[in-house]
């Protein structure tokens, strides 16, 4: 086995009692899943996976997508050597640096060990101390710690920093959720912090071709694929819903164009949903920021639906939601120029605070049924 | 698919890209290079180059350097030939020269922008006055790439000469080269012109300046061009531009009048209760401009498309720039600057395509008309 190795702590697992060995097995798959493609060897070791076996050039690659992984707490690059002590410093002097100050902490899986943890770090400190005299020890506030692990397997872990990882849980462990998204800041995000929280998240765009063009398709795919590299979802589906906004805008009030576009959209992602097994439907939608994110608006989207609504923006500003877009990597692609909703059919001023009995008396005025079903006829799926 | 956006670029000449495909396959050697084949291929150059500058201008007068299309052209002309004081070019150029205007402000020199008639055309006066002592580049659009509008180059360079006889004179010659008849006279220093507007390939333009003019180089490198613009030549570009030059200009004259007639053809059939003439009678056969005002025609060109023909748009259904600069510039209403459609020509187009252009353009705009009026 080569000694250099990725080690990876998780999260919240150990939280989960006798669910324990499910959310392990979840998040190794989307371990492996996310490694896909490089070659490597996945190893478990109580408590921790080890990623082994790979080429030395990869390690950046490897470390870059294990970061972007649900449910890993933390990552470092180290060694796995065997557990003598000679063995041991061969690695630390490695991994340690050669001037500054530094400490040697040492955690013991295996207690059977004949040293005890002060004793290994006083023993392997003094040795790098000779092998590197522009070093000094200081165990309060050292530049540098080497930290050793030693573990039950023979083995022992010898590493330089804790790199954290995007915490949450793995994906998949807390059911399946649709997004709907759009190609702005906000729907990307919504749905990264409901993967975080383990949800496998199922995007979907609705277009207005041809008031809408495909460069703003094009930009929602792109979005969706850097969402996936979260999700691990390799899908997206789109819904054309054209027809309802000429509809909408030729006998409703204008005012409410958005809202009744709103319902239907949201008729349809249920009813996708649950062709999918979906369990609830996701939005980028935050208190306030638009005419339709009112809570009237909000009320008035809910009350077509029977699934769950889940925003988890609901109570971030715009400036909390940017800085999570950057931080993912949708924020460059959300800006794009590309608009995902044709100003044609915009009203000049759309209603804040619309009355659900208004808003239902409009509907009525339009064949429903008719018009959500020939938008379902127009779905396709974009492999991402 | 009846192709109708030929302004924005064309269907490669079969000539052209016979003549290129060998500097592909056998002949692959690197013009500078001193060996047999690397001298060969630098004779196939100058022969393109001999092809291409003796179309518009005498080989006597003027030099042409190859660069990688018109952009890079107007490029070198502005920034190399506007170094100080003030340049004055219109407010209908393409972006290549309008953007560069607007960058030169960053090297202390000042652009200035002479607005534009209705038609598209510069006012003519008007840019005239804002000519001084100081100006060192003028800069004017031969062809409006919009409009079709033929400025009348060779005057407006005399009469600024006269007014500042240091002052160099550069157009944009795109959307005029291998077009309509052009003779460059004494007057012009600079014109831009590029391979794939007239059944060239993508990639492949050219400056063409007068022979004593100090040009200095845009792009340092290892000195092809007469060091004015280095870089390994495109040889099997210039090749296709050479092919696609002689084939254009070997009928000018009756292509013209046959785009000419066209284009009535296609604009008499359009309703004139949906679509309203931008471009000038007088102006470019090639292009015809067109509103259907009130509508998008951005949807349009989309609707268009969906029926199997492609013609060009003014505008854009995005909030930040929901409309064409130049358009714009000539004055028109928001409810025509969003609905304008650019139907632009080639050889060959045929009789058939613009009256069935002209058909589908009607339909999709009262289509559209009666979806998203109330």
């Amino acid at each position: 086995m080569k000694e250099r190795v990725i080690i990876i702590r998780y999260a919240e697992i150990h939280l989960k009692g006798k669910n324990r060995g499910y959310f392990e097995r979840l998040f190794s798959v989307n371990l492996e899943q996310s490694l896909r493609g490089i070659r490597h060897e996945l190893h478990r070791m109580s408590g921790r996976y080890l990623v082994a076996e790979f080429d030395e050039a990869e390690t950046d690659e490897i470390c870059n997508r294990v970061s972007r992984v649900f449910g890993v707490h933390s990552y470092s690059r180290g060694l796995c050597v065997g557990n003598s002590l000679d063995e041991i410093f061969a690695a630390a002097e490695r991994i340690a640096p050669n001037s500054g100050s530094f400490k040697v902490e040492t955690h013991r899986g295996e207690k059977r060990y004949p040293l005890t943890s002060m004793q290994i770090s006083a023993e392997i400190g003094g040795r790098l101390m000779e092998a590197f005299p522009s070093l000094r020890v200081d165990v309060h506030a050292p530049e540098h710690v080497v930290y050793l692990d030693i573990r039950e397997n023979g083995k022992a872990l010898v590493f330089g920093s804790f790199e954290p990882g995007p915490g949450g849980m793995p994906v998949g462990t807390s059911g399946r959720g649709v997004l709907l998204v759009s190609g702005g800041i906000d729907s990307p995000v919504a749905g990264y912090m409901m993967a975080k929280r383990g949800m496998t998240v199922e995007p979907l765009h609705f277009h207005s071709y041809p008031y809408t063009n495909e460069g703003a398709k094009e930009k929602v795919v792109s979005l969706c694929r850097v969402l996936s590299r979260y999700t691990s979802v390799d899908r997206l589906t789109t819904i054309n819903v054209a027809q309802i906004q000429e509809e909408i805008h030729k006998k409703c009030a204008a005012e409410l164009n958005v809202t009744l576009l709103r319902r239907f959209m949201f008729c349809l992602a249920q009813r996708y949903a649950l062709e999918i097994g979906g369990q609830c439907l996701l939005t980028g939608e935050s208190l306030g920021q638009v005419a339709s994110q009112t809570i009237e608006g909000i009320a008035s989207s809910n009350a077509v639906v029977s699934l769950p609504v889940l925003r988890p923006l609901i109570g971030f500003d715009k400036d909390e939601i940017i800085a999570v877009s950057r931080q993912i990597g949708t924020y460059e692609i959300s800006v794009l120029p590309y608009e995902d909703c044709c100003t044609v059919f915009l009203p000049e001023h759309p209603a804040i605070k619309p009355k659900l009995s208004f808003i239902e008396e409009e509907e009525g005025k339009l064949d429903k049924e008719a018009l959500l079903e020939s938008a379902w006829e127009s779905r396709e799926t974009i492999a991402l | 698919m009846i192709y109708l956006d030929n302004a924005a670029t064309t269907r490669p000449l079969q000539e052209a890209v016979e003549a290129a495909e060998i500097f592909l396959t056998e002949r692959y050697f690197n013009p500078s290079a001193l060996y047999g084949g690397g001298v060969a291929v630098q004779k196939e150059i100058a022969a393109a180059r001999e092809e291409i500058l003796s179309r518009i201008a005498d080989a006597g007068h003027f030099s042409l350097i190859f660069t990688s299309g018109g952009t890079e052209a107007d490029n070198q002309a502005i920034f190399c030939g506007g170094k100080r004081g003030n340049v004055v070019t219109t407010a209908g150029e393409h972006a290549a020269v309008y953007q560069s205007c607007l960058a030169l402000k960053n090297r202390g020199v000042e652009p200035r922008f002479a607005p534009l008639r209705p038609d598209g055309s510069v006012d003519e006066e008007a840019l005239l006055r804002l000519v001084d002592e100081k100006t060192s580049l003028v800069s004017v659009v031969h062809v409006n790439n919009e409009t079709g509008a033929v400025n009348d180059i060779f005057r407006l360079a005399r009469q600024v000469k006269e007014k500042n006889p240091r002052c160099l004179f550069h157009s944009d010659g795109v959307q005029a080269f291998g077009k309509i008849s052009v003779r460059l006279t004494e007057e012009i220093d600079l014109y831009s012109v590029s391979a794939h507007k007239i059944g060239g390939v993508k990639g492949t333009g050219a400056l063409i300046f007068r022979k004593n003019l100090a040009l200095s180089p845009y792009l340092y490198g290892g000195g092809q061009e007469g060091n004015l613009r280095s870089g390994t030549e495109n040889v099997f570009g210039i090749a296709a531009f050479g092919a696609a030059a002689r084939v254009r200009f070997g009928s000018l004259r009756e292509t013209g009048e046959q785009i000419l007639r066209l284009r009535e053809l296609l604009f008499d059939a359009l309703d004139p209760a949906l679509y309203t003439r931008l471009s000038p009678r007088e102006g470019s056969p090639f292009l015809l401009s067109v509103s259907a005002a009130g509508l998008r025609g951005e949807v349009l060109q989309r609707l268009l498309e969906g029926e199997g023909v492609i013609v060009g748009t003014g505008s854009a259904c995005s909030s930040k720039h929901p409309f064409s600069r130049v358009i714009q510039a000539c004055g028109y209403r928001n409810d025509i600057l969003q609905g304008v459609l650019r139907v632009s020509f080639s050889p060959d187009t045929t009789q058939e395509e613009a009256k069935a252009a002209a058909e589908r353009m009607n339909e999709a705009a009262s289509r559209l008309k009666e979806k998203t009026g109330k």
